[in-house]
């Protein structure tokens, strides 16, 4: 067979005992980068970029140890979402809905096992799907056009009101504040926006800026006020053992999510972000509101993970064969790929079988690595846990000051992020989701570019969102997502759910 | 309507609609760009702000009851803690990373949990671990101490 | 022992201070753009043909669209003299366009260029539009009639080449010529490809891959001579005079002596004869265009005077 083949060919470039050490110190420091709140898999891949050149690597080496990083961080990301309730990166931001309950609960080990496990399905199945049909997936970029892209964000925003909150109007809220700050700066027709004529406000608000001080700073500022009481830290941890049953039940979670999260990351405009929440909302509307979204279950993690790290394969897609960089991450893989004289595009499969097939090989070696890497390492990663909080929360405060002092190099941004941290304690405070907010800063200039280009396009006719099959098909998607929960609430009698101690940004809808 | 219970949601609904309001006006000035643009640089902008103004309508409406706010006392806490991470921000740059951090982390680490001696530890503990996960693991281009110092 | 202390603390001096004589070359947006590409690129060569004897250090400093970075180094590090800063056209623009929040191009030294990339027009493979002069006819007829997309937002470099052309073509009314400004050149390629905008305005290096895989022609390339190896008709063979190119090359601070700065021309200029800058520009799709020193600040200073004045006939600035 052809894919037999090829895929011999793969390995056999990239299954050297060189290579292979490459794959375990890529995926370790992957790993670490990616459960580092403010440093995320870009971050990861750019600070490797010099070390690949300075140890003068070829391109196949430099390739493995890159992806890599990027398959760590990925697989990094779920680590401080669930153990400290703070998202490594932004991916995994929905991990922490489901994952820091139930590190509450003692069962961080479980949790972090599950989304491992997860991880590890969403990446294979990207890889694969990456090796079978990346050429004509392809082509689904060429049928999205601005019109359907804002379809397609218009359903993101759509059913996010059964997010987090039990107050609709602050669910509304909290994704209209996010709009509302991605419209700082200058847009893309020329007018400055809301900037107060600062210019470090022309380029808009950086999302990694906004995530960590919603989310770390204001962790810390918790902490501050309630003493570490309450939180997952020094919670008696039960034993860590691979739940197997657990895993098992998650098995059609974790396939439906790897297929929509894949799709949604070779669409250049949606990325790993959309994925994990579309398939964390797909999953909520699935299991219907006895299955216990966000009080800490399987399915609340299995289906973000599987999303986000089947994105991440899906998001290679678009980067090797159009050399269209599906988000931040790809956009360092792809300056990377041009450094070391491969230049992704159409001709990219034929013309340099060598590297496509080395990569793919190189996914599945890291992947591999990093499943049994992040099993036997959930002790060491559970120990955490036991740190006094006193130690490991400035910690966790540093490192976020660093990761966002590298992005820019002043400390305007840190200022932004103190602000964020500020605002996300009494957002806390008076219950309303913080996670709408982050999804709004990042789409929201998509989203109004993809409006007003669309109208640019068709000179004003409001009938050219509608002019296509993709774009009616996600339109009902998201009028139904949007009305169909108000019906059921009334049609259906919920069980009333016992009370639980649920972080306030994770209490379930109903 | 009991209105001693909801403060907290009633007023943060009066201060959304205010800011949405002068969101909405603040739009209202952009002017045009110079090309073909039907939506326009206002539209997406006032939506936003009417959307807001609903909502911080509907939370002045129907506020849910109050959250349990600190006392006084660790308002003040979290202020200090604040002005810390001001003051952080602003020496990371002239006075590199190792004393500054130190510092900030140590008072951190003391309003946690107020024991000095593990503060000051910590605070050490993290300035040098961290400089030298950040320096040499990662190999971010970190200054350790302000330049000239050696 | 007292070496062995010595010794010690010079140790300790650069584990905190980091090394001293190690340049810096500052990539004014994240890691993955061309100015990165520059940084990095160029910063590799210098120190494996020896032109700087420690690898140099390049640091992101994104914000501004490149102004962050400006202003940081007109304000803070004036006299640094181990700071480069990668520039291309994109930095030329956005100064005469004074985007850069009142800086100007004269508060810093542009030490050189050392390869440009040429702009391109292009158009699906089953386009209407054989030549550059079909697709100008139909704006010469109907200026809304044709859309383009381009990697850069609006009143951007992308987006001046279609307004250059079309003026230069006598297409009278500009403004009313339509244009999506996407990411990168890749998307605007998709967007045509997918029929969505009927042109695309990009750079050749953007195109390249496409090209070859038969996807979509290009109709014309905005450069003196045709690009070696392409066979794309510029668009002064077609009548239109107009050249665009997307240089790429480097500024230093306005302080630093001319000693400094003449050193850092003649680095680059190493750079552009070097093997490996060579073979970098071939794989990128960049053409040659070398000019260093008090040649390249005269250069830069013609090309803010002409695309201010375009510029402010457009309406995009005051």
């Amino acid at each position: 067979m052809d894919i037999l083949s090829n895929l011999a060919l793969g390995f056999s470039i990239a299954l050297t005992p060189w290579t292979l050490m490459l794959a375990i110190i890529g995926c370790f420091i992957g790993t670490i980068v990616g459960a580092l709140p403010g440093l995320g898999p870009s971050n990861g891949v750019a600070l490797l970029i010099p070390i690949t050149f300075s140890m003068g690597l070829d391109a196949t080496a430099a390739l493995v140890l890159l992806t890599s990083v990027y398959y760590g961080a990925m697989y990094g990301g779920r680590i401080s979402s669930i153990l400290l309730n703070i998202p490594g990166d932004e991916p995994a931001m929905m991990t922490t809905l489901d994952g820091y309950p139930m590190a509450k609960q003692g069962r961080a080990g479980d949790a972090l096992v599950i989304s491992g496990v997860a991880s590890f399905v969403g990446a294979l199945f990207a890889t694969i799907m990456l090796a079978l049909v990346a050429p004509i997936l392809a082509r689904v970029a060429y049928l999205f056009g601005p019109a359907e892209y804002f379809a397609l964000y218009l359903l993101a925003f759509s059913t996010l009101g059964g997010i987090a909150s039990k107050n609709q109007a602050k669910a509304a809220l909290a994704s209209a504040i996010g709009l509302g700050i991605a419209m700082i700066g200058i847009d893309n027709n020329n007018v400055t926006r809301f900037t107060g004529g600062n210019l470090h406000l022309n380029d808009g608000i950086d999302f990694l800026v906004a995530i960590v001080g919603l989310f770390a700073v204001s962790e810390v500022f918790v902490f501050i006020e309630s003493h570490g009481r309450g939180s997952a830290l020094g919670v008696k941890l039960d034993k860590v053992t691979v739940p197997w049953r657990e895993i098992w039940s998650t098995r059609w979670t974790m396939l439906r999510s790897s297929i929509l999260g894949f799709i949604a990351g070779v669409l250049p405009g949606a990325g790993a972000s959309l994925g994990s929440f579309l398939t964390y909302m797909m999953e909520k509307s699935i299991g219907g509101s006895k299955a216990g979204f966000g009080t800490g279950v399987a399915k609340g993690i299995a289906a973000p993970e599987a999303g986000n790290n089947a994105a991440a394969g899906g998001a290679l897609v678009p980067m090797l064969t159009l050399g269209v960089p599906g988000s931040g991450t790809t956009a360092v893989l792809l300056a990377v790929l041009m450094t070391l004289n491969i230049t992704p595009g159409p001709t990219l499969f034929a013309n340099r079988p060598e590297v496509v097939w080395g990569l793919i090989a190189s996914l599945l070696i890291a992947n591999f690595v990093l499943l049994f890497m992040n099993v036997p390492l959930v002790k060491i990663f559970v120990k955490v846990l036991t740190v006094p909080p006193a130690l490991l929360l400035p910690g966790v405060m540093m490192v976020s000051f660093v990761g966002i002092y590298s992005l820019t190099g002043s400390y305007y941004d840190m200022l932004l992020m103190i602000a964020f941290g500020v605002m996300g304690w009494i957002f806390r405070k008076l219950d309303i989701p913080t996670v709408p907010i982050i999804l709004g800063i990042l789409l929201g200039n998509a989203m109004e570019n993809s409006l007003r280009q669309a109208m640019t396009l068709s000179a004003g006719d409001a009938s050219f969102l509608f002019s296509s099959g993709i774009s009616i098909g996600l339109w009902v998607a998201a009028v139904t997502g949007f009305v169909a929960p108000l019906f059921l609430r009334r049609i259906i009698k919920k069980p009333t759910l016992p009370e639980m101690e649920v972080p306030d940004h994770a209490k379930p809808i109903d | 309507m009991n209105l001693s219970n909801g403060k907290g949601d009633r007023i943060f609904g009066v201060v959304v609609v205010l800011v949405a309001v002068a969101y909405g006006v603040a739009a209202l000035q952009f002017k045009q760009g110079f090309i073909v643009d039907p939506v326009g640089p206002k539209t997406f902008p006032l939506i936003v702000a009417g959307v807001s103004v609903v909502c911080g309508l509907m939370l002045i409406v129907k506020p849910d009851p109050d959250p349990e706010f600190p006392p006084l006392r660790t308002v003040g806490t979290l202020l200090m803690a604040m002005l810390t991470l001001v003051a952080y921000a602003y020496a990371i740059k002239p006075l590199g990373f190792l004393i500054p951090t130190a510092i900030a982390a140590a008072i951190l680490s003391y309003q946690i949990d107020p024991r000095a001696k593990f503060a000051v530890a910590a605070g050490l503990g993290l300035s040098g671990g961290l400089y030298v996960l950040f320096k040499f693991v990662l190999g971010l281009g970190l200054l350790g101490v302000p330049k000239g110092w050696f | 022992m007292t070496n062995k202390l010595r010794a010690l603390l010079t140790g300790a001096a650069i584990f905190v201070g980091g090394s001293a004589s190690a340049a810096e070359c500052i990539a004014p947006a994240n890691p993955g753009g061309g100015w990165d590409f520059t940084c990095r690129q160029i910063g590799k060569i210098m120190y494996d043909i020896g032109e700087v004897d420690q690898p140099i250090q390049v640091t992101n400093m994104a914000g501004g669209g490149g102004g962050v970075a400006f202003t940081t180094v007109v304000n803070e590090r004036n006299d640094d003299s181990d700071l480069i800063v990668a520039a291309s056209q994109a930095t030329a623009t956005r100064l005469a366009q004074d985007a850069y929040g009142g800086a100007t191009a004269d508060q810093v030294r542009f030490v050189g260029a050392i390869g440009a990339d040429p702009g391109v027009i292009v158009v699906a493979a089953d386009s209407p539009y054989q030549n550059l002069t079909d697709l100008l006819d139909a704006m010469k007829a109907d200026p809304g009639s044709v859309a383009f997309a381009g990697g850069s937002a609006a009143g951007g470099f992308d987006h001046l080449k279609v307004l250059q052309l079309a003026k230069a073509y006598g297409v009278e009314d500009v403004r009313s010529i339509r244009y999506i400004g996407v990411d990168g050149g890749a998307d605007a390629i998709t967007q045509t490809i997918g029929g969505f905008t009927q042109g695309m305005t990009g750079d050749m290096s953007e195109i390249v891959g496409f090209l070859e895989s038969g996807d979509v022609r290009a109709i014309a390339v905005l450069a003196d001579e045709r690009v070696p190896g392409f066979d794309i008709p510029t668009a002064k063979e077609q009548g239109v005079d107009v050249v665009a190119v997307n240089w790429r090359g480097l500024y230093v601070p306005k302080g630093v002596s001319d000693e400094t700065f003449n050193d850092w021309a003649a680095k680059l200029q190493a750079v552009a004869d070097s093997e490996e800058w060579q073979q970098a520009m071939a794989d990128n799709g960049l053409a040659p265009f070398t000019v260093v020193g008090d040649d390249f600040q005269a250069f830069i200073d013609k090309n803010i005077a002409d695309v201010q004045a375009l510029s402010r006939e457009i309406g995009i600035i005051q």
